[in-house]
């Protein structure tokens, strides 16, 4: 293995960028749940059937919120 | 004085089959009738030696001869808890979507080692200041799994996804104030790239900034500069008689290998000879048998301390007795100002 491959072995390769950190903490006004079967997007507003729109599964998960938490490195 | 030799039974640890016997030294005022034991700066000179016996890019082995047992104690103790190095202590985590908890993988990364300078940064004064480009450096780590295209039916994780698996070369530094200046062509990093923090599967996210900040040992052990750092007093072997020609292989094979020789002498009669007592193990094999009673001895010489210092990355192996030396002349120093003050007439 060459010089410069070996160097670029441990850092990352995904090449989609990151989503930007939030400046504000706005609650959004669409969250997008995550469904429990088919892990697909749910754009659900408030009102709405909680239901899948893609699979029709009942249950849906909240993604966790972009917030910074802090926490000692110990 | 004389030069001191191995084989002055004062110096001797006696390794015995049940026990360690003589083993405080007794070099001390009014020990022995009519011999000036006082501590005396020109018999210690005389009398101290280092010297380097094994130097690797992360490994020392050196010999420190005719010192109390305290002084090198005190050396090692300074080396794993008071020589200061940088590590991660304040984690802020954006987001951490992988399934290790937050708590889990910032303690993870408090421990990965930091190649920075300890001797370029100082102590953070305040801990309720803010972050001063002196005192702190700043890493930021943002990874995303996602599903590589076009790999039905792979297998392999490494293949199917992108960044399934987090690396400490990741972390990215991020200059703050002047240290883009102060640090070009030897930017911050880990020391090493390739430990494993977590794994993560399509979706999953781990966005956090690191505070790394100078530290020692006695506070956390992340910040101690040593993986190892002991030392043992050199073994000693007197063989008393000549081990008779049938039990000389049994003899050679009692210790490790390279250890006890056999050389023919002057009559031209093999007989076993001490070559290099430094590899002894000391595992008191031959004191098993019966037939070499009374005919070996096994010893350690009490001031003869070999140290062995493993690097941890921060510092280069060279570099540590050193910096672990000028901190225990400031503790001296000190008690030396300490004791002034106690003794002043004027106070």
């Amino acid at each position: 293995m060459s010089e410069s491959q070996q160097d670029t072995r441990w850092q990352s390769q995904n090449p989609n960028p990151m989503a930007p950190r939030p400046s504000t903490f706005k609650a959004p006004d669409v969250l997008n749940y995550l469904c429990a079967d088919c892990g697909a997007e749910n754009g659900i507003k408030s009102g709405e059937n909680i239901r899948c729109k893609e699979c029709g599964h009942r249950v849906l998960y909240k993604p966790r919120t972009y917030r910074i938490v802090q926490f000692e490195a110990r | 004085m004389p030069p001191r030799s191995n084989d002055d039974p004062r110096r001797h640890v006696q390794i015995l089959p049940e026990r360690v016997g003589n083993v405080s030294g007794n070099d001390f005022p009014g020990h022995y009738p009519g011999e000036d034991h006082s501590w005396n700066l020109k018999r210690f000179k005389e009398n101290l030696i280092v010297s380097l016996q094994r130097l690797t890019p992360s490994t020392l082995e050196f010999d420190l001869v005719g010192v109390d047992a305290s002084i090198a104690n005190a050396l090692r103790r300074v080396l794993i808890a008071e020589v200061p190095t940088v590590a991660i202590e304040d984690v802020y985590v954006w987001n951490n979507t992988s399934i290790m908890q937050d708590e889990v993988l910032c303690h993870r990364l408090g421990l990965v080692p930091l190649k920075i300078d300890p001797r370029e940064m100082i102590f953070r004064e305040n801990p309720n200041a803010g972050a001063l480009d002196t005192d702190t450096v700043v890493f930021q780590l943002r990874v995303k799994c996602d599903r590589q295209p076009g790999t039905q039916g792979e297998t392999d994780p490494k293949r199917k996804y992108w960044d399934s698996d987090v690396y400490t070369g990741m972390l990215e530094w991020e200059p703050a104030g002047a240290q883009k200046t102060k640090w070009k062509r030897k930017e911050p990093k880990p020391v090493n790239p390739d430990i494993l923090l977590c794994k993560l599967r399509p979706g999953q996210l781990i966005d956090l900034t690191c505070f790394a900040r100078k530290g020692t040992g006695a506070d956390h052990a992340k910040f101690s500069p040593v993986a190892t750092a002991s030392y043992r007093l050199l073994p000693h072997i007197i063989i008393r008689s000549p081990i008779p020609l049938e039990h000389q292989q049994k003899f050679v094979q009692s210790f490790p290998p390279g250890v006890i020789g056999i050389e023919k002498d002057k009559r031209g009669q093999p007989q076993c000879v001490v070559k290099n007592s430094r590899r002894d193990t000391v595992s008191r094999e031959v004191l098993r048998h019966a037939e070499f009673e009374d005919k070996v001895q096994l010893t350690r010489i009490r001031d003869h301390f070999i140290f062995n210092i493993e690097s941890v990355g921060q510092y280069r192996p060279e570099d540590l007795v050193p910096e672990a030396i000028k901190i225990l002349l400031n503790k001296i120093s000190a008690v030396e100002a300490g004791l002034d003050k106690l003794f002043d007439p004027e106070v």
